[in-house]
C-alpha cells in the first residue's frame, strides 16, 4: 500500500538533532563540513548563525536545532555543517544546515516508509514526507525544500514544557 | 539591299545555325571557321555586322574583335560575341576589345534574330 | 528533314571531327608532355562538343563533356600534370562520348549508360587538384569559374543592386537571368524580383519584360567586376550598383542592421514623410507602407530580405567579439577580485619581513610587478561587465506610456545619457527601483492635463531620465517638471505617522527624505499605482544595499528630482577594515571622510541623540557595539570613523581600525534580505567571512531605535 508520496527508493543522509535520528535526501546533500567559523550577521533571529565560506561565496548558515525549535546546544567535534542545495522556483538557494552529527548514508525502498508520524504528536507533518526504520529507530525523512521556505522554527508543533525554543521572527538585542 | 553578316565559329554546326536562321530573317551570311579566316575575307568584302565565336583555333574572338576594330572601313559595324556561360569573364574582355553584345550559348535561334534585329536597327 | 534534325546532323559530323582530333591531339601530347598547342587543340574540341551539343539537343554529352572540360582546363593552367592516367581517361571519356554520339544517330536508348558515365567522370574527378571544387553535379550550366587567387583574399562585401532592365531587353535577344546567375555565381547572392510593374493580362505584352530585380549581392569581388555583369546592358537598363558595407569591421552593429524604414527611405522607394507616418502608427513599417500605397509589396520583400541579409551578416561580424554566458563574466569577475585580495596580503607580507633579509629586496621588484598586473587584469575584467545604462531605458518608455494612459496624464520621456556604462549587475537591479520611481512621478509629480495648464504648463508633463559618470560613480537623475513635493504636507503626515516629533528640526532635504521613510505616503488617495506606501523605501533600502545614495530635491511649482549615485561596479570596492569584539566589518571607503581615536570626553548629548564633537562640530554617532548587540568584551578605548551618507553624516565608534582593504562584494543570499546595516559578505585573506556595512541602512537603524525610544517618552 502506497501511503506515502515516497514512491521510489532512494539514499538518504542522515543526521541527529538531540535525540532524533532525520534523514534529507542525499540528492540535496552537496558535502558535509567540520565546524568551521561562522561569521554571524546582527540583528537577524538566532537560528540564523551566520555566514560561512565555502570555496568563495558566502554560504548562511541555519541552525537546524533552533529552526527545528529544538533546545540550543553546545558545538562539540561531532557537529557538522551540511551544505544543502534546495531548488525553488528555478532558483537554486545553497546553505548549511548545523547538525549535531553526520551518520550513514541509508537506503529505503518505499514499502518501507510510513506516511504519518505515529511517534507522537509533535511533529508538523507539512515539512515530514514520511518515516522510515532503522535498528528499531524511526527516521524522520524530512523535506528539506519545505523547511527553509519560511523565516519560522518549525517542526514542534506543541512546545514541551522543558524545551528552549527561540522567539520567531527579529531576535530583540 | 540585304545586310551582311559573319559568323565566325569553328564549329560548323553553329555556323549552319547561324546561317541558316539569318538567311530566314533576309539577311545575307558569310561564314568563316576562325579568326584568320574571317579577317581573309573581311579583306574581300565589306560586312555590316560580325557574330564571332570565343574559343577558336588560329585566331580567337577577342584578338579577332580587335582587328575588325581596327580596319577603318568597318569599325564601326555592330560585333556579337558568342560564349559559353563559364566564359563569363570572357565577357569584359570582350566588351573592352570593342564587342557590341553577347549571345551565351545555348541560344535559341530567335533570340538570335532577335539581338541581329536590335543591333542592326 | 527539318532544321533541327539538319543542325543535329551538322552537330555529329562536327563532333566526330572533333573526336578525331581529340584522339590525335591526346596521342600527341602523350607523345610530348609539353605539347601547348596540342592541349589547345584538344580542349577546344572538347569545349565545342559541349557548347554546340548543349546548342543542338545533346545534352547528355554536353554534360558529360563539361568534366573533361574542366580536368583539361587544369591541365591548361599547370594545376594537373600530364600522366598516362590522364591520358587513359581522357581516351576513355572520349570513347564514351562517341558512343553516346552514335547512340544519339540511331535515336535508340543504348548510348544511355549512366553507370559508366558515372564511373568515368568519378575518375576524372579524381584527378583535379581539389575535390572540393564544385563540379559535382552533372548541370550542363555548371560554372567552372574557379576564384581567382586575389579575390579570395579580399575582404566580403555587400552590394545593393537595382536591376531594371528595359522593358525589351529579352525581345532584344538577352536573357536578364543569365544576369542573374553570373550574380550568383561571385558570391551569396539574393534575388528578389520586384513584380509590380506587370500589367492586367489583357494589357501584358509577353515579349516585353516587366521585370526588376533587387538584388543583395555577398562578394569578394569588386564593385567593377559586379559592374562588368551588365557591361551590355548597362546603356539602356537601369542598373544602380552600390556596395552597402565596404569596410564591414569598422561598422558597428547599428549601422550593419539598419532598420526596415531606413532601407525603403535610403532605396528611394519610401519617402521620409511617408515613413515617418507609418512609425506613428507603430504597426509594422513595413506592411504599413504597402498598405498606404507608398511600396509594393515587393520593394518589402526585397527591403526584408535586405534586412534578414545585413542582419545575418552583422551576427556574422558581431562573431569578431564572442558572446560569454554571464556567470562566466561573474565568476571571472569573483575571481580576480579573489587576486587582487591575495596580491594585497602578498604586498602586505613583503612589506612588513624585516628589512635587511635578503629575501626582501628581491621580492619587491615581483611583488611590485604583481600589483600593477593586478590592477590591470581588474580594471580589464570590470569593464568588461560594463554596460550602458541604456539597455533599461527602452522599457521605462513603454511604462510611461501606459500609466499615462491609465491615469489620464500626458507625459513624455526625455532620455539623456543612454550610453552611460556601468556594470551589468548593477544595472539589472536599478531597473524595479527605476520604474518605481518613475511611477511616482507621473502618480504624483505629473498632475492631470487640465490642471497643469491651468498652472501655466504645458499639457504634457516631461519626465527626465539622465545618466552621467562622475568621477568614480554614476549620477542617475530622475526629474520631472511637475507640482514638486508640498514640505508642509510631507511633515504633517510624517508628524501624523509618527515618523518625526512634532517639535522636530529638519531641513527641507530631510524634510523631503521621510517620502522613502517606510509606511509614508502623501498621495490623498491610494491608488494602484503607488499602492500604499511601500515602495518608496524600499527602493531606497535596494539602492543602499547596491552602494548606491539617493537624494531628492524639490522645488514647489517647478518640480522634484531624485538623485541617484550609483557606484561604477559592485565587485571590488575599497574598504575601511574596523573589528569590534574581533569580528571584522567592512565600511566602504567611499563614505569615509575621517578616522580618530575616541576621546570620550568629546562625546556629548544633545536632543536625545548621542552626540560627539570633531572639529567644532557636533554628530551624532552610533557604537556599532550596541547597534549590532556585541555585548563581550567591551574596550576601555575606541575608535571612531566619521562617516557621510545622503546628507547625513556620523561617527561610527567601534573598537579598533584595522586599515585599508580592497574587498570583493559577495552577495548576502536571500534569507539575509532583511538584514539591516549590512549590504554583503567579502572574504578576508585568512578565508573568515567580514560583512560590509551598509552606512544609510545603518543610520536607518539607528533613527529608528531612537525614535522608538522617543516614542516611549524616554529621550536619554
Amino acid at each position: 500500500m502506497k501511503n506515502t508520496e515516497i514512491t521510489e527508493t532512494a539514499h538518504y543522509l542522515t543526521f541527529r538533532l538531540q535525540d532524533e535520528m532525520f534523514a534529507i535526501d542525499v540528492a540535496q546533500a552537496r558535502e558535509i563540513l567540520d565546524l568551521l567559523p561562522i561569521t554571524k550577521v546582527p540583528r537577524m533571529a538566532d537560528f540564523m548563525r551566520g555566514v560561512i565560506n565555502v570555496r568563495g561565496s558566502a554560504v548562511p548558515v541555519v541552525d537546524l536545532r533552533l529552526k527545528f525549535g529544538l533546545a540550543c546546544a553546545e558545538d562539540t567535534i561531532e557537529t557538522r555543517i551540511v551544505i544543502i542545495e534546495i531548488k525553488a522556483d528555478e532558483e537554486t538557494t545553497i546553505l548549511g544546515a548545523v547538525v549535531d552529527s553526520v551518520h550513514e548514508v541509508l537506503e529505503f525502498k518505499p514499502d518501507r516508509i510510513e506516511a504519518s508520524p505515529h511517534i507522537g504528536k509533535r511533529w508538523r507533518t507539512e515539512f515530514i514526507r514520511g518515516i522510515g526504520k532503522y535498528d528499531d529507530e524511526f527516521v524522520i525523512i524530512i523535506d528539506i525544500g519545505k523547511v527553509f521556505s519560511t523565516d519560522e522554527p518549525l517542526l514542534v508543533q506543541e512546545i514541551e514544557n522543558d524545551t528552549e525554543v527561540s522567539e520567531p521572527g527579529e531576535a530583540s538585542e | 539591299m540585304a545586310k551582311v553578316i559573319m559568323t565566325a565559329d569553328d564549329a560548323a554546326s553553329v555556323r549552319q545555325m547561324v546561317s541558316f536562321t539569318l538567311q530566314e530573317a533576309g539577311y545575307e551570311v558569310t561564314e568563316a571557321v576562325d579568326g584568320q579566316d574571317a579577317l581573309k575575307k573581311i579583306n574581300s568584302l565589306t560586312i555590316d555586322m560580325l557574330i564571332t565565336d570565343m574559343n577558336m583555333p588560329n585566331m580567337g574572338g577577342i584578338e579577332l574583335i580587335r582587328k575588325v576594330r581596327a580596319i577603318p572601313r568597318i569599325k564601326f559595324i555592330p560585333i556579337i560575341m558568342l560564349t559559353t556561360e563559364s566564359q563569363a569573364a570572357k565577357k569584359q574582355e570582350g566588351k573592352k576589345a570593342g564587342a557590341t553584345g553577347w549571345i551565351v550559348k545555348p541560344f535559341r535561334p530567335e533570340q538570335l534574330v532577335a539581338v541581329v534585329k536590335k543591333v542592326l536597327g | 528533314m527539318d532544321k533541327k534534325q539538319q543542325y543535329a546532323k551538322a552537330y555529329r559530323q562536327e563532333a566526330e571531327e572533333h573526336l578525331q582530333a581529340i584522339e590525335e591531339a591526346i596521342l600527341d601530347i602523350e607523345e610530348n608532355p609539353d605539347d601547348t598547342e596540342g592541349l589547345n587543340r584538344l580542349f577546344r574540341a572538347i569545349h565545342t562538343i559541349k557548347g554546340s551539343g548543349s546548342m543542338f539537343g545533346f545534352d547528355d554529352i554536353a554534360a558529360f563533356a563539361h568534366h573533361v572540360e574542366t580536368v583539361l582546363d587544369h591541365v591548361r593552367e599547370g594545376t594537373i600534370p600530364v600522366t598516362s592516367p590522364l591520358i587513359d581517361q581522357i581516351l576513355m571519356a572520349r570513347d564514351r562520348i562517341k558512343v553516346m554520339l552514335d547512340a544519339s544517330d540511331d535515336d535508340d536508348d543504348s548510348g544511355a549508360d549512366t553507370e559508366t558515365d558515372a564511373k568515368i567522370i568519378a575518375a576524372l574527378q579524381k584527378l583535379l587538384p581539389e575535390p572540393a571544387d564544385a563540379i559535382t553535379d552533372t548541370d550542363t550550366d555548371a560554372t567552372l569559374q574557379l576564384p581567382d587567387q586575389d579575390e579570395a583574399l579580399n575582404e566580403e562585401t555587400v552590394y545593393r543592386i537595382r536591376f531594371s532592365p528595359h522593358a525589351s531587353i529579352i525581345a532584344d535577344g538577352m536573357d536578364p537571368r543569365l544576369l542573374l546567375n553570373e550574380l550568383r555565381e561571385m558570391g551569396g547572392c539574393s534575388i528578389v524580383a520586384n513584380t509590380g510593374a506587370i500589367p492586367a493580362l489583357d494589357d501584358l505584352e509577353a515579349e516585353k519584360c516587366h521585370f526588376s530585380w533587387d538584388i543583395i549581392l555577398t562578394t569578394h569581388s569588386d564593385i567593377n567586376a559586379v559592374r562588368d555583369v551588365f557591361i551590355f546592358v548597362e546603356d539602356e537598363s537601369l542598373v544602380n550598383i552600390r556596395p552597402l558595407l565596404d569596410t564591414p569591421f569598422e561598422t558597428d552593429e547599428m549601422q550593419l542592421s539598419p532598420r526596415l524604414g531606413e532601407i525603403l527611405v535610403d532605396k528611394g522607394d519610401a519617402n521620409p514623410e511617408k515613413l515617418n507616418e507609418a512609425l506613428d502608427n507603430r504597426k509594422k513599417i513595413g506592411e504599413l507602407l504597402v498598405a498606404s500605397g507608398a511600396i509594393s509589396p515587393d520593394k518589402l520583400t526585397s527591403a526584408l530580405t535586405e534586412q534578414t541579409i545585413l542582419r545575418k551578416r552583422s551576427s556574422a561580424i558581431i562573431a569578431d567579439s564572442v558572446r560569454v554566458p554571464s556567470a562566466k563574466l561573474d565568476k571571472l569577475v569573483n575571481l580576480v577580485g579573489e587576486l587582487v585580495i591575495t596580491q594585497a596580503r602578498l604586498t602586505q607580507i613583503a612589506g612588513e619581513s624585516d628589512a635587511g633579509t635578503p629575501d626582501k629586496a628581491e621580492l619587491a621588484d615581483p611583488v611590485e610587478a604583481l600589483e600593477l598586473l593586478t590592477n590591470e587584469l581588474r580594471d580589464c575584467a570590470l569593464d568588461m561587465r560594463m554596460m550602458p545604462i541604456g539597455t533599461i531605458f527602452g522599457k521605462f518608455r513603454r511604462h510611461i506610456r501606459d500609466l499615462s494612459a491609465e491615469l489620464g496624464k500626458e507625459v513624455e520621456l526625455v532620455t539623456e545619457g543612454a550610453e552611460t556604462e556601468l556594470d551589468k549587475n548593477i544595472i539589472e537591479r536599478l531597473s524595479d527601483p527605476l520604474v518605481h520611481l518613475i511611477r511616482n512621478s507621473i502618480d504624483h509629480g505629473i498632475h492631470a492635463p487640465e490642471e497643469r495648464e491651468k498652472n501655466g504648463k504645458p499639457r504634457r508633463g516631461t519626465i527626465r531620465l539622465s545618466a552621467a559618470h562622475r568621477g568614480t560613480k554614476v549620477v542617475i537623475t530622475i526629474s520631472d517638471d511637475g507640482e514638486g513635493l508640498d514640505s508642509g504636507l510631507i511633515r504633517e503626515k510624517a508628524i501624523d505617522k509618527g515618523l518625526i516629533a512634532p517639535d522636530a528640526e529638519l531641513s527641507p532635504d530631510e524634510i523631503y527624505a521621510l517620502i522613502f521613510a517606510p509606511g509614508f505616503s502623501t498621495a490623498p488617495q491610494v491608488t494602484r499605482v503607488s499602492g500604499r506606501g511601500v515602495g518608496m523605501d524600499v527602493v531606497k533600502r535596494e539602492i543602499n544595499t547596491l552602494g548606491g545614495e539617493i537624494r531628492i530635491t524639490s522645488e514647489k511649482g517647478k518640480g522634484t528630482t531624485i538623485r541617484l549615485t550609483m557606484l561604477l561596479t559592485l565587485a571590488i570596492i575599497d574598504g575601511l577594515l574596523v573589528a569590534v569584539d574581533g569580528r571584522r566589518f567592512v565600511l566602504p571607503l567611499e563614505q569615509v571622510e575621517s578616522c580618530a581615536e575616541l576621546n570620550p570626553e568629546h562625546l556629548a548629548s544633545a536632543k536625545g541623540r548621542d552626540m560627539f564633537r570633531v572639529a567644532d562640530e557636533l554628530l551624532p554617532y552610533i557604537r556599532l557595539r550596541d547597534i549590532f548587540g556585541i555585548t563581550a568584551n567591551s574596550r576601555s578605548f575606541e575608535q571612531i570613523a566619521v562617516v557621510k551618507a545622503e546628507h547625513f553624516r556620523a561617527g561610527v565608534i567601534v573598537d579598533e581600525i584595522i586599515g585599508n582593504v580592497q574587498t570583493v562584494i559577495k552577495p548576502l543570499d536571500r534569507i539575509y534580505q532583511h538584514a539591516e546595516g549590512i549590504s554583503g559578505a567579502t572574504i578576508m585573506g585568512d578565508g573568515a567571512v567580514s560583512l560590509i556595512i551598509d552606512i544609510p541602512g545603518l543610520i536607518r537603524c539607528v533613527r529608528r531605535e531612537e525614535e522608538k525610544m522617543l516614542a516611549y517618552g524616554n529621550p536619554e
